[in-house]
């Protein structure tokens, strides 16, 4: 039986910066997307046993970092901000100077967090309904739309080489 | 017209110089203190039914923890006076070291401060006493320290300063000495 530590760590090393992409996009937040996905995987290693068995233990991670932030904010008010790395912003701080990202992160908060789990992640609709709650329908429609205006984006006059004849 | 795989590439591309800078053992270590954080509470509602005993278990383990702090562990803080009867706490993050909360409690009695300390939780009371930013001015420094300036004076009568210990951030509030207690991770 392999030693479950071992597992553990396999398991961390080969799916930590999808899950950080994942939730980063979906709270535009760099920093504050490293300190809920590392408390997310914190959370798996104490529920290692079951989480070994999900169907997609990524996903969960990524649930469970998406529903921290949530409780995260709901304390928000009561927390004395620490500076740069604890303070809660709502500024896009991702600081990815690319036009394709600043698009992304220009897209409403539920289609980015579609964007992160289908792209990003990989999951299947169902999957994505699943983990944001919300009808398959809906995450469809979500994608739809957020392809759309990127693909807007990348069609954008700068985005279109010159050719001199 | 760019096609559906060609952009899902670029999103992907768009973000691939994102990397997550917590080492496994931090994620370990933190996973830790969240199992003894949850075996103490456990500990402490034992106390509501067998109170000699689970005062036992809770001694047995504040002394283990301590001996196993003094031998592989940093101290997590470091407390001083300050000017106008204030004190000023360092606290430091990361794998290294490990807070022991009973012994910052005590040491914040000495300074004056009443305080619930604890680590990978925190806790609130209902209704939560006014004035925390009078109490409490915070900042954290690049290496990952946090400096605190604690103001025991402009704690209200019957409140204490809570104090919440995460590897990666630190939570404070106000809480009343005597109201139950909601504490969560």
């Amino acid at each position: 039986m392999r030693d479950t530590r071992a597992e553990f760590v396999e398991f961390y090393e080969a799916n930590k910066d999808a899950c950080l992409r994942a939730v980063a996009v979906s709270v535009a937040d760099r920093d504050l997307a490293e300190e809920l996905v590392g408390e997310a995987f914190a959370r798996a290693w104490t529920r290692w046993p079951r989480i070994r068995g999900h169907p997609a233990p990524a996903a969960w991670v990524v649930r469970v970092a998406l529903n921290t932030r949530v409780s995260w904010w709901r304390r928000r008010r009561r927390e004395v901000p620490l500076g740069e790395h604890d303070a809660w912003s709502n500024d896009l701080t991702l600081d990815l100077d690319l036009d394709i990202a600043a698009a992304l992160l220009r897209l409403p908060r539920r289609q980015r967090e579609v964007v992160a789990l289908r792209v990003l992640l990989d999951l299947d609709t169902e999957t994505t309904a699943r983990i944001l709650g919300i009808a398959p329908g809906t995450v469809t429609g979500h994608l739809a739309r957020a392809t759309s205006v990127l693909r807007r984006q990348l069609l954008s006059p700068e985005h279109i080489t010159e050719v001199t004849p | 017209m760019i096609s559906d795989t060609d952009l899902e590439h670029k999103v992907r591309a768009s973000v691939s110089d994102l990397h997550m800078r917590i080492p496994v053992e931090a994620i370990l270590d933190n996973a830790r203190r969240r199992r003894r954080s949850r075996r103490i509470m456990l500990s402490a509602t034992a106390v509501v039914g067998c109170a000699a005993v689970a005062l036992a278990a809770i001694g047995l383990t504040a002394t283990h923890e301590t001996a196993r702090t003094a031998k592989a562990q940093l101290a997590a803080f470091t407390l001083s006076g300050g000017p106008g009867g204030s004190a000023s706490l360092t606290l430091h993050k990361g794998a290294q070291y490990r807070l022991d909360p009973d012994a910052l409690r005590r040491a914040l009695a000495e300074h004056g401060i009443p305080a619930l300390v604890t680590v990978g939780t925190s806790c609130d009371t209902n209704p939560e006493p006014d004035g925390l930013d009078r109490v409490v001015t915070a900042s954290r420094q690049s290496s990952g320290d946090v400096f605190i300036t604690i103001n025991p004076g402009a704690i209200p009568a019957g409140a204490e300063l809570s104090i919440g210990y995460f590897s990666s951030h630190t939570r404070y509030s106000l809480i009343e000495q005597k109201a139950p207690k909601t504490c969560s991770a």
